[in-house]
């Protein structure tokens, strides 16, 4: 007969049923876009351990600003959480200035070999082209190309 | 021979737009969820009560679409809603639909990243809708 008191299970371990929350914003009411990125994050990082593991190994501020509908949003990522603010907020490792199709994009790159996004197939070639002919812009990628390519697998959802 | 918006002829032309579209087929492949559309009522626009569009939609195929009440629309996996002149900012390409998403301008409900893995099919899906001649409650 089971005991179904709080006492101590021997060898077991209790697996929690809930999500811990990993997302916090910054502001009252967060724009949209920043409640759709943090949602997104959030989702991947639940979905995927790999993502789990880059999540909680990443520690940088990085913008990212929608050129066609001027806004933005700062997701300062913390080793384990992330707080996203409204808006480009200052100390930012890299920042992403893009049209919103290809913010969109940038999720859809699919990953491949060592963690590596893919820019060879259909999105990763408009991803590169857009990248060449300056409608996607990335201040800070010198000296910080692992931390684009952590953000990158996080953002993915391939 | 334009067709009054959110009518039983629309939704069958808006069907047979997506079910033409190659670019759709290829774009939605794989996907197999009921997709709400909720437009929401402005009387002042001439059009006064909320409707809700259910498009069942499954591997690149527009299987039906039909226009009903809201709460059926509110029942799908996925769902879209926005005010009336919203819906036909989208249709007539005022308003791009991934900039309104992303402005809070149409609010979504549903899991984000298969949203997301499939943005083309729903850019493509928005292109079908400005292809169906419409006649709009509030025009003169």
């Amino acid at each position: 007969m089971h005991d179904a008191g709080p006492g101590r299970m021997a060898r077991r371990k209790l697996r929690a049923k809930t999500r811990a929350k990993l997302v916090d914003y910054a502001d009252g009411e967060p724009s949209a876009f920043a409640s759709m990125l943090g949602g997104l994050i959030e989702a991947n990082v639940h979905g995927s351990e790999a993502k789990q593991r880059d999540f909680d190994s990443l520690a940088a501020r990085v913008g990212i600003w929608v050129t066609d509908i001027d806004e933005g949003v700062t997701l300062d990522f913390k080793k384990g959480s992330l707080v996203v603010h409204n808006g480009l907020q200052p100390k930012r490792s890299i920042t992403i200035r893009a049209e919103a199709d290809t913010v969109m994009n940038l999720s859809n790159l699919k990953i491949g070999l060592f963690g590596m996004p893919v820019y060879y197939d259909e999105v990763g070639r408009g991803v590169a082209l857009k990248l060449l002919r300056g409608r996607l812009k990335i201040d800070g990628l010198v000296g910080n190309l692992a931390t684009l390519n952590t953000v990158t697998r996080i953002f993915s959802v391939q | 021979m334009a067709v009054k918006f959110a009518s039983e002829e629309w939704a069958r032309q808006f069907k047979d737009e997506v079910n033409r579209s190659s670019v759709y087929k290829a774009a939605a492949k794989g996907w197999k969820w009921p997709v709400g559309l909720v437009v929401e009522a402005e009387p002042d626009k001439n059009f006064p009560e909320s409707v809700g569009i259910v498009m069942d939609l499954f591997d690149g195929e527009a299987r039906d679409i039909k226009v009903g009440p809201v709460s059926e629309a509110q029942k799908c996996d996925f769902v879209i809603t926005a005010p009336y002149t919203r819906w036909k900012q989208v249709a007539t390409k005022e308003l791009d639909a991934t900039k309104g998403i992303l402005q809070g301008k149409l609010k979504m409900k549903g899991d984000l990243p298969t949203i997301v893995r499939y943005t083309k099919a729903s850019q493509e899906m928005t292109e079908c809708t400005t292809r169906v001649p419409v006649v709009w409650p509030d025009a003169n």
